[in-house]
């Protein structure tokens, strides 16, 4: 598994990463790792904007439903359809299966308080 | 998880493996090693081995110790021959459940003992004070022996050959509901043909010192038999394929044994009194409207139904989910509902009454605010595989 440079993550284990006003979000290997085999994933139509911190997305693993929430705000230009069948992909890389890209409102602003990816790890371990 | 969560005799052996560690009934028990979906399919192809120390062990003896339990369970004791076993409910006095649990006759095999008895590890606080009451009608002593033993499951076809490794053979291994004293492996053991997955197999409950040695040795035969240790997640989705209750979701004080879907057990003759009995035997013989009753029902969108999700039948709430996850057999969602009664049509509740009339009804699951396709099915969903 390969991490990308430039990865900012939440404390509710959401990664962001950013490029040409385009974020890509994710959950973290830590966040996947502590939910076992994930089975099944709810996620936002195209074309829905949230908050930061709303929720925008279930993740199910075999024994409960965990939400996910939005690490900036921003309207969702994308969602990665292939999860929908496949979700166990999540399991394999938790950096190459991503959940939703997204343009963002005021990168810059939101993304302030969120951690760099060993800082992260640092927290949560 | 709290400072008071009790540790197995295992504990240092599940850390070893990298288990996943959370409280349950007030034990720090394993959820998963290696993932759930694995070990549920483990146990259902070939071999799993579970720590189910937590549950709680009970002797009974006295000179009316048959007596006494015939007026606390609604079975039939009086056939149950020593070494047999048979699957019990605990009801109160309106006929709700204190618990579920599994009765062994025990004379002639553990000394001293006419019964063994074992219960759930979160209801042991309330079984013992019930048991010990009722027992003073009776010549008869309830101890608890929870304390003092360890247990563990060995689950799955495979799990004979591995017995048998050990040291008893196919012939003398316990048949289906009856259990023995043996020696595995040089460690004295009480060997059941038990279990809480649908599948063949055995519990073992032994003294304490012997857990170490007997976990690993059946660990030891991964690569012969394919065995892996298996957590309470994988136990979960087992007992759910096989249609088993467990107790605070499916079973509790204020549902019958009837209602809980539970009528296979119960007797329709028994000679004895029993708590609960009016209403139970009314219920069995359909002298008495039910309340409630227990439904398990598959999905049919895609979304899972969990524990406490909401039940409605044509965008009526009806009830609530009591268990609910993905089967990894099936490949589908499945669960356990308890479906309301009361303000339901009658030609509704007469068709839900009916087993067979009521397979097939559609229900309509609550999952985030949306509600969800799904319909009401047969038990267990899938064929159980126990050795008769």
């Amino acid at each position: 598994m390969n991490i990308p440079d430039g990865i900012l993550c939440s404390k509710t284990h959401e990664w962001v990463l950013e490029k040409d006003n385009c974020a890509t979000i994710g959950l973290t290997d830590w966040a996947v790792e502590q939910l076992g085999d994930i089975v099944f994933i709810e996620l936002p139509e195209v074309g829905s904007t949230f908050n930061k911190n709303e929720v925008f997305a279930t993740i199910e693993s075999v024994k409960a439903a965990s939400e996910i929430y939005m690490p900036i705000s921003g309207e969702v230009t994308e969602v990665n359809e292939q999860l929908i069948n496949s979700p166990e992909l999540i399991n394999e890389d938790a950096f190459s299966a991503w959940l939703v890209k997204v343009k963002p409102q005021d990168f810059q602003q939101d993304s302030e308080g969120l951690l760099e990816y060993d800082d992260y790890k640092d927290e949560v371990q | 998880m709290t400072t008071t969560d009790k540790k197995t005799s295992l504990y240092d052996e599940h850390i070893k493996l990298g288990a996943k560690m959370v409280p349950f009934g007030g034990w720090i028990m394993p959820v998963q090693y290696e993932g759930i979906i694995k070990e549920h399919n483990a146990t259902r192809n070939f071999a799993g081995l579970f720590d189910v120390s937590h549950m709680g062990e009970v002797y009974i003896k006295g000179k009316e110790s048959l007596e006494f339990l015939e007026s606390i369970v609604p079975q039939n004791l009086k056939d149950l021959k020593e070494g047999q076993a048979i699957y019990c409910q605990l009801p109160n006095k309106e006929g709700g459940l204190i618990d579920d649990l599994i009765i062994y006759n025990a004379k002639n095999i553990i000394d001293d003992v006419d019964y063994l008895i074992v219960i759930n590890a979160s209801r042991i606080e309330y079984d013992i004070p019930f048991m010990q009451k009722e027992a003073q009608n009776f010549g008869a002593e309830v101890i608890n022996k929870s304390d003092d033993f360890s247990m563990l499951a060995l689950q799955g076809p495979n799990s004979q050959y591995i017995i048998e490794k050990m040291g008893i053979n196919l012939e003398n291994q316990p048949k289906f509901f009856t259990f023995k004293k043996a020696f595995l492996d040089d460690c004295p053991v009480f060997l059941t043909r038990t279990g809480y997955t649908g599948e063949d197999g055995f519990e073992i409950i032994f003294e304490h010192k012997y857990a170490s040695k007997l976990w690993n040795k059946i660990l030891s035969y991964k690569d012969e038999f394919n065995v892996v240790p298996v957590g309470l997640g994988a136990r979960d989705t087992l007992r759910l394929e096989a249609g088993l209750p467990l107790y605070g979701h499916e079973l509790n004080e204020n549902t019958t044994p009837i209602e809980s879907s539970l009528g296979f057990f119960i007797p329709q003759e028994k000679d004895a009194d029993y708590n609960g009995k009016a209403l139970i035997l009314k219920q069995k013989l359909k002298q008495t409207p039910l309340r409630r009753k227990l439904f398990a029902f598959v999905m049919e969108d895609r979304q899972i139904a969990r524990n406490g999700y909401e039940v409605y039948i044509d965008n009526k709430k009806v009830g609530v989910v009591t268990s609910g996850a993905p089967s990894p057999t099936l490949g589908k969602n499945i669960g356990f509902c308890m479906i309301k009664f009361e303000n339901l049509p009658s030609d509704l509740v007469a068709k839900l009454n009916n087993i067979k009339e009521s397979i097939g009804t559609p229900i309509q699951i609550m999952v985030r605010n949306k509600l969800y396709n799904a319909k009401i099915v047969k038990k267990p969903f899938i064929k159980k595989n126990y050795k008769k």
